[in-house]
C-alpha cells in the first residue's frame, strides 16, 4: 500500500534535487537555449566573488534570526500571560487562527498596501501620530529590511504562540505548587521548572519556524520584490531572481544549492541539538 | 488583562483596518487622516465579483487546484502512512527519516526543476502539472501528519479483527479508519490550507490557464495601484475559504498543531 506513494515522493524529490545539481555545473540562460552548456564549477566561483551573493547571505542570516528570536520571545511571553486568563483562552485561539492561515502573499500585500504606504498606511499614521514622522517604510533599505522581518514576525508568532500554549497546559499545576511552598518566586519558577520542561518543544517551534523564515518567499515578494534594489534580498528570493528574472537557470540553481545544503546543515544541527535534551 | 488585550490588538488591527478598507470607496480610503466612521458600501465587493475585472475564474482555479489535491493526497497519504505505521517494513527508520527530509528542503531548490521538466513534458499551465507538483509537498507532509496518528491506533481492534479472518484490508477499512477519521479531517485541513495558500509554485508553473487566487492578489498590485478598496475586497474574498475552515476548526488546527511529536509545516 505504502509502494506507490513511496515511489512517488522518491522521485518528486530526489531526481529534482539531483537535477538541479546536474543546472548548477551548466550555463543555461533561457532566452538562448541553444547555448547551454557545461561549465563545472564557474557558477560557484562566480557566486563566491559575487558580492550580492554575500549580501544576500548576511541579510538571510540576520532575517532569519531575528524574525525566530523575536517569534520566540513575544510567543512565550503571551503564551504565559494567556496562560494565567483561561477564560478568555478560546477568543486568543481564534484571533491568533486568522494571521496563520492567510497565505503569505496576501499578508505581504496588505502590509505594503495598507500599513507602510506613506501617507496611507496606519503604521505611518501612527508613528506620525507619536511624533516620529512619516518614512519610506519600504522604500529606504533598512527600513524595508527592518519592514520585511516586521511582517514575518507578525504572521508566525501566533503560531509559536499557540504551539507553546498547548506545551505549558500539559504542565502539572503540582510542581508549581511545591515550588511556592519552598518560597521560590515566579522567576525562579519560571527558569527553573517551566523552561526545563518545555525545552523540547521551544527546539521543536524553533526547527519549524527557521526552515520556514529560510524558505520564506511570497511575503517579501508581495512586500518589496527583494527591493529596494537588493536590500531585502534572501537567498531564496536571489536565487529565484536569477532563474526567472535574469533567465540565467545555472548560476539561480547554483545559489539555491547552497541555500539546500545551508537549511540541511541548520535543521541537521538543530536536531541534534534535539535529541540531546 | 489588559497587557494581553494591547498585545493581541497587533494581530487584530491589521486584519480589522483591511475589512474597514474594503467597505469604504475610494476616495474616502484616500482621506487624510484615515477614517473609522463612514458610512460602509458594498460597491467593491460588488465590483471584485461581478465586474468586468472579477476574480470568479480565478476562485475557481483555486477551486479546482486545492480541492484535487487534496482528494488526491488523502487518498495515496493514508494508505501510505497506515503502511508505515502497522507493518514492519525493513526500511521503516531510513524511510520516515526521508520523509521528515522532504519538508526541509526550500521550495526554490525544487522549482527550477519543476519548471524545465514541466516545460519539457508540455504540463506547464496545466492543471495535472501543478497538482502533480502540488502532491510533491502535501504528499510528504500527509504521510508524516497521518503516520504519528495511526501509530497511537492501539493494534488489539486490528487483531481482533484479523483472529475474526478478516483480510488486512477489511480490518483496515472497517476498524481503523473509523478511529482515524479525527486525523484524516486534520490533514484535510492543513493540506487544503496549504495548497490554497501557495504562491511560488503557482506563478512559476501556472500561467493563463491555472491561475489561482493568490496569483490574482498579486496581479492587483501591478495593474491597479490605487485601488486599494478593490483589493482589500478581493483579497478578503480570496481568503474567505481560509479564514472560515480555520476558525470552524480551529480546535482540530490546534491539535494538528502539536500532535505528538513531529508537526506540518505551513507554506511560507
Amino acid at each position: 500500500m505504502a509502494a506507490p506513494s513511496v515511489a512517488v515522493l522518491i522521485a518528486s524529490t530526489t531526481l529534482p534535487l539531483v537535477y538541479l545539481v546536474w543546472q548548477s555545473l551548466r550555463s543555461t540562460n533561457l532566452a538562448m537555449p541553444g547555448m547551454d552548456h557545461f561549465v563545472g564549477a564557474e557558477n560557484y566561483l562566480r557566486l563566491w566573488h559575487d558580492g550580492r551573493f554575500w549580501d544576500a547571505f548576511g541579510f538571510t542570516i540576520i532575517y532569519t534570526g531575528s524574525t525566530v528570536g523575536l517569534q520566540l520571545v513575544l510567543g512565550l511571553a503571551l503564551a504565559l500571560l494567556i496562560l494565567q486568563i483561561p477564560r478568555a483562552q478560546w477568543a486568543f485561539r481564534t484571533v491568533a487562527i486568522l494571521p496563520i492561515v492567510l497565505s503569505p502573499v496576501v499578508v505581504g500585500l496588505f502590509w505594503r498596501t495598507l500599513l507602510l504606504t506613506p501617507d496611507f498606511g496606519i503604521v505611518d499614521f501612527a508613528s506620525r501620530a507619536l511624533g516620529l514622522g512619516s518614512h519610506n517604510w519600504l522604500g529606504d533599505p533598512l527600513l524595508a529590511r527592518i519592514s520585511v522581518t516586521a511582517i514575518h514576525t507578525w504572521q508566525w508568532t501566533p503560531f509559536v504562540f499557540l504551539y507553546l500554549l498547548a506545551a505549558l497546559s500539559t504542565l502539572p499545576a503540582d510542581l508549581y505548587e511545591a515550588a511556592r511552598i519552598d518560597r521560590a518566586n515566579a522567576w525562579r519558577r519560571f527558569t527553573n521548572i517551566t523552561l526545563p520542561l518545555i525545552r523540547p518543544a521551544i527546539v521543536m517551534v524553533v526547527i519549524l519556524r527557521m526552515t520556514v523564515a529560510l524558505s520564506a518567499f511570497a511575503a517579501i515578494y508581495a512586500a518589496t520584490g527583494g527591493g529596494p534594489g537588493t536590500a531585502t534580498e534572501i537567498i531564496n528570493l536571489l536565487a529565484y531572481r536569477v532563474s526567472f528574472a535574469e533567465l540565467s537557470l545555472g548560476y539561480g540553481a547554483a545559489v539555491a544549492v547552497v541555500l539546500l545544503v545551508v537549511t540541511m546543515v541548520v535543521a541537521a544541527l538543530l536536531f541534534r541539538l534535539r535529541r540531546a535534551l | 488583562m489588559v497587557v494581553a488585550a494591547m498585545l493581541l490588538s497587533i494581530w487584530v488591527v491589521p486584519i480589522l483596518w483591511a475589512i474597514i478598507t474594503s467597505l469604504k470607496n475610494e476616495k474616502e480610503v484616500l482621506a487624510y487622516p484615515p477614517t473609522v466612521i463612514f458610512t460602509p458600501t458594498l460597491h467593491n465587493f460588488h465590483e471584485v465579483l461581478f465586474g468586468p475585472t472579477n476574480i470568479v475564474s480565478y476562485l475557481t482555479s483555486s477551486i479546482v487546484l486545492a480541492t484535487s489535491t487534496t482528494v488526491l493526497t488523502v487518498l495515496l497519504a493514508v494508505p501510505a502512512a497506515y503502511s508505515f505505521a502497522r507493518l514492519k517494513l525493513p526500511a521503516k527508520k531510513p524511510m520516515s527519516f526521508y520523509v521528515l527530509a522532504t519538508q526541509l528542503v526550500p521550495p526554490i531548490g525544487l522549482i527550477i526543476p519543476y519548471y524545465l521538466i514541466l516545460n519539457r513534458v508540455g504540463w506547464l499551465d496545466s492543471y495535472k502539472g501543478l497538482v502533480l507538483i502540488y502532491l510533491t509537498f502535501s504528499l510528504p507532509f500527509a504521510i508524516w501528519l497521518l503516520v504519528s496518528y495511526f501509530e497511537d491506533i492501539p493494534r488489539e481492534m486490528e487483531e481482533a479483527a484479523l483472529i475474526d479472518r478478516a483480510s488486512r484490508l477489511q480490518a483496515f477499512w472497517h476498524v481503523v479508519l473509523p478511529q482515524a477519521r479525527g486525523a484524516i479531517g486534520v490533514t484535510v485541513i492543513f493540506v487544503f490550507l496549504n495548497a490554497w495558500n501557495e504562491f511560488l509554485f503557482a506563478v512559476v508553473l501556472g500561467g493563463s490557464n491555472v491561475s489561482p487566487v493568490t496569483v490574482a492578489m498579486y496581479n492587483y498590485i501591478n495593474t491597479e495601484q490605487t485601488q486599494w478598496a478593490q483589493l482589500a475586497a478581493a483579497a478578503l474574498i480570496a481568503m474567505l475559504p481560509v479564514i472560515a475552515l480555520g476558525i470552524a476548526a480551529q480546535r482540530h488546527i490546534v491539535s494538528g498543531l502539536s500532535a505528538g511529536s513531529v508537526k506540518g509545516v505551513t507554506r511560507r
